[in-house]
C-alpha cells in the first residue's frame, strides 16, 4: 500500500466506513510507515478537538426565548385550517356556496310577502275579510285554492287541493275538499313545496 | 395509506410536532422552536460567527417553517429539513457578504483599527475571549477560514454531530461530494490546527 492510498483508507476509516479487512492492512501500513501514522494521529487528534469545541455554549443574548419566536410568527393559524380544507375540496366549497346563495334567496323571498295572498278560480266569488278568505256554503271552487299570509274558512266545497302558507284554516263541517288539505308553516317545507311546486308546474306546460 | 392519513404513531416525536403545528396547534410549535431553536443557532453562529446575524437566521428558520409547514413531508426526517432551510439561510448570508474584508488588516485611514472593532454585533468583548481556552479560539478561527462549501460540511459534521447520509439529505448532495469535502475540510483544519496538535 502508497502512503496516498493510506490517506484515503485513514479518511474512511475516521468516517467509521472502513471494512475489517481494511483496517487491518491500514494497520499493517502505520506499522512500517511513521508518516502515516503520525498523519493519522493528528487527523484523530483534529477530530476530537471539533468534537470538543461541540461542548462549548454561547449563550444567546437576553430574552431569546421561544416565547419571543412564537410572538414573532403571523398570525393566521386559523384561516389557514380552513383555506387548506378548501383547497382539498374545491367540489364540496363551490356546493356549500352555491347552496349558501340559493338559500339566502329563498330565505328573502319567504319573508318578502307577508301580505295576503289568493290563488286559484272564481275569486270573485270568495269572501275576503280583512286576512280572512272565506268560501262561503254552498259555492264550489272548481280546481286548487293557495291562500297565503291569511285564515281559511272554508264552508262550501273545493273541488282540488286547498293549500294554506302561513296561515290557519277552518274547516266548517259542511265544507268538502276533493284534494289534498296542506298547511305549510316553515320555511324548510315552504321552500319543499315551491320547488315541488315549481317542477309541476315545468311538467305542465 | 389510512395509516398515513389516520394515524401518526409511526412517527418520531418531531414529525408529530409537525404535523400538530400544521393543524394550527401552537402548543406544539412552540416545543419544535424549543427543542431546536439552540441546535439552529449553533449551527448560524459557527457558520456566520456573528451572534446577532445567528439569531436573526433562528428567527428566520422558524418563520419558513412555519409558512411552510403544508409543503413538510412527513416520511422525510424532520430534522433534515429544518437543518435545510437553516443552512440555505446561512449560505445566502454569506454569500450576501461579498467583499471579504480580512478582519486582521488594519483599515488605511484608521490607525489602530481593524475588522473586529468594526463588527458592530460580534461578541468579541474582552470578557467573552477570556471565557474561551486559547485553543478552542484557535479551532473557532481555523472553522471561520474554511471555505463556505466546506464550513457548511464541517460545522453539520462536528458541531451537530449528523452523519455523512443526513448532511447529504440536508444539503440535497450526493454521499460521495459530502465525503470528499469531509476529507478535504479535515486535511485543511488539520494544517491549520497542526502546532496545537
Amino acid at each position: 500500500m502508497d502512503c496516498k492510498h493510506a490517506l484515503s483508507l485513514m479518511h474512511d476509516y475516521l468516517d467509521n466506513e472502513l471494512a475489517p479487512d481494511q483496517i487491518l492492512l491500514l494497520k499493517e501500513h502505520f506499522a512500517i510507515c511513521p508518516a502515516c501514522m503520525e498523519h493519522y494521529d493528528q487527523l484523530e487528534r483534529t477530530e476530537l478537538m471539533l468534537f470538543g469545541t461541540k461542548t462549548q455554549h454561547f449563550e444567546p443574548i437576553s430574552g431569546f426565548v421561544t416565547a419571543n419566536i412564537m410572538a414573532s410568527l403571523p398570525k393566521k393559524a386559523k384561516q389557514r385550517v380552513w383555506m387548506q380544507w378548501m383547497k382539498n375540496h374545491p367540489a364540496v366549497t363551490v356546493a356549500a356556496m352555491f347552496f349558501m346563495v340559493m338559500f339566502i334567496s329563498a330565505l328573502s323571498f319567504w319573508n318578502q310577502d307577508r301580505d295576503l295572498m289568493v290563488k286559484g278560480p272564481d275569486l270573485d266569488k270568495l269572501i275576503i275579510e280583512g286576512d280572512k278568505v272565506i268560501v262561503p256554503r254552498g259555492l264550489s271552487v272548481a280546481g286548487d285554492l293557495t291562500v297565503q299570509n291569511g285564515q281559511a274558512e272554508v264552508y262550501g266545497e273545493v273541488n282540488g287541493n286547498l293549500t294554506v302558507i302561513d296561515g290557519s284554516m277552518n274547516l266548517a263541517s259542511t265544507a268538502h275538499i276533493s284534494g289534498q288539505v296542506t298547511k305549510i308553516d316553515e320555511a324548510m317545507s315552504w321552500l319543499w313545496y315551491r320547488i315541488t311546486h315549481l317542477f309541476s308546474e315545468v311538467s305542465y306546460r | 395509506m389510512l395509516g398515513l392519513v389516520c394515524g401518526s404513531e409511526g412517527f418520531t416525536l418531531e414529525t408529530r410536532l409537525a404535523l400538530l403545528a400544521r393543524k394550527g396547534d401552537q402548543r406544539a410549535f412552540a416545543e419544535i422552536v424549543e427543542l431546536y431553536k439552540d441546535k439552529i443557532f449553533h449551527l448560524a453562529y459557527r457558520m456566520l460567527s456573528n451572534r446577532h446575524e445567528a439569531e436573526d437566521v433562528v428567527q428566520d428558520t422558524f418563520l419558513r417553517v412555519y409558512k411552510n409547514l403544508d409543503r413538510y413531508d412527513e416520511n422525510q426526517k424532520f430534522s433534515t429539513w429544518i437543518y435545510r432551510i437553516g443552512t440555505n439561510l446561512c449560505i445566502d448570508r454569506l454569500r450576501k457578504r461579498k467583499p471579504t474584508y480580512s478582519l486582521d488588516a488594519e483599515m488605511n485611514d484608521q490607525e489602530g483599527v481593524d475588522g473586529y472593532s468594526i463588527l458592530p454585533s460580534d461578541d468579541r468583548t474582552p470578557e467573552s475571549e477570556l471565557l474561551l481556552s486559547e485553543t478552542q479560539q484557535l479551532i473557532r478561527q481555523a472553522i471561520e477560514s474554511l471555505p463556505a462549501k466546506y464550513k457548511t460540511v464541517m460545522v453539520l459534521r462536528y458541531l451537530q454531530e449528523l452523519s455523512l447520509q443526513e448532511i447529504s439529505d440536508v444539503l440535497d448532495m450526493p454521499v460521495t461530494t459530502i465525503k470528499t469535502r469531509v476529507h478535504r475540510g479535515r486535511e485543511y483544519l488539520r494544517k491549520k490546527l497542526e502546532r496545537k496538535l
